[in-house]
């Protein structure tokens, strides 16, 4: 049964000093806005869920575009979980995973029209329940699948397994 | 003036991208080729616009005032569409 285990919202998420999707409110929905030719990206940080399998993990995306009617996007999405005594400075170094790229050819021929990306996380970073989870995503404006102009308004993700 | 840098060309494909009004009906390649293809045009073009002016600005201005007075046009032509 798939089961969601954590919600992620804009604003819930933690932006960098740098190359940060924009924050926004299209229409009075929160809304992340990612770039279509500088790479951006956006981190949520949680305990991962009592109960949650990283087999298969799965997050679910919903998006919309700014103005885009053709062409696809590319997102990037990666997980580091450290687990309770792991030897991880965390005041000085990261440890992402590698990232999951997930793909859609064609945007929906509306702009402002709702699209879902689910992209299975095969790299999870060996989650575990209790985890100190951190997840990013970006927009890879490099893919060669990343064709769409504009703004990619991310409008929530969810975090899922099958258990 | 020649054709514009690549770079500069890159950046502009950039900088329309991140306006609210982006176009939206076409692939980003799409788009960076519709720059390439204006600028080529503006380079190929710039003899006969400086023909179509009349004498005395053909002769008083210089080629970058030429140039704006073309922007202004084409913005308000823009901007009236």
């Amino acid at each position: 049964m798939t089961t969601s285990r954590a919600s992620l919202t804009p604003f819930s998420a933690e932006l960098p000093t740098s190359n940060a999707p924009q924050l926004i409110v299209v229409n009075g929905r929160p809304c992340l806005g990612f770039d279509a030719t500088t790479q951006e990206t956006a981190y949520w940080s949680l305990m991962a869920p009592q109960g949650v399998d990283p087999s298969p993990l799965t997050i679910s995306i919903a998006y919309m575009m700014a103005s885009a009617t053709t062409g696809g996007i590319a997102l990037g999405v990666s997980v580091e979980a450290i687990t309770d005594g792991d030897a991880t400075d965390l005041d000085a170094t990261t440890s992402f995973d590698t990232i999951n790229t997930g793909t859609v050819a064609s945007v929906p021929g509306t702009a402002g029209y709702i699209d879902v990306l689910t992209i299975t996380l095969t790299n999870n970073d060996s989650l575990a329940a209790a985890d100190y989870l951190r997840i990013s995503v970006a927009r890879v404006v490099a893919d060669a699948a990343d064709t769409a102009t504009g703004d990619l308004y991310l409008l929530t993700a969810d975090l899922r397994d099958d258990v | 003036m020649a054709a514009l840098p690549d770079q500069t060309r890159a950046d502009m494909s950039a900088d329309i991208q991140r306006t609210p009004d982006c176009p939206g009906g076409v692939t980003k390649a799409e788009l960076r080729a519709a720059i390439n293809a204006a600028d080529d045009w503006a380079d190929a073009n710039a003899a006969a616009y400086n023909a179509a002016l009349p004498a005395a600005a053909r002769t008083a201005l210089t080629a970058r005032q030429k140039a704006r007075v073309l922007e202004f046009v084409i913005r308000k032509r823009w901007e009236a569409a």
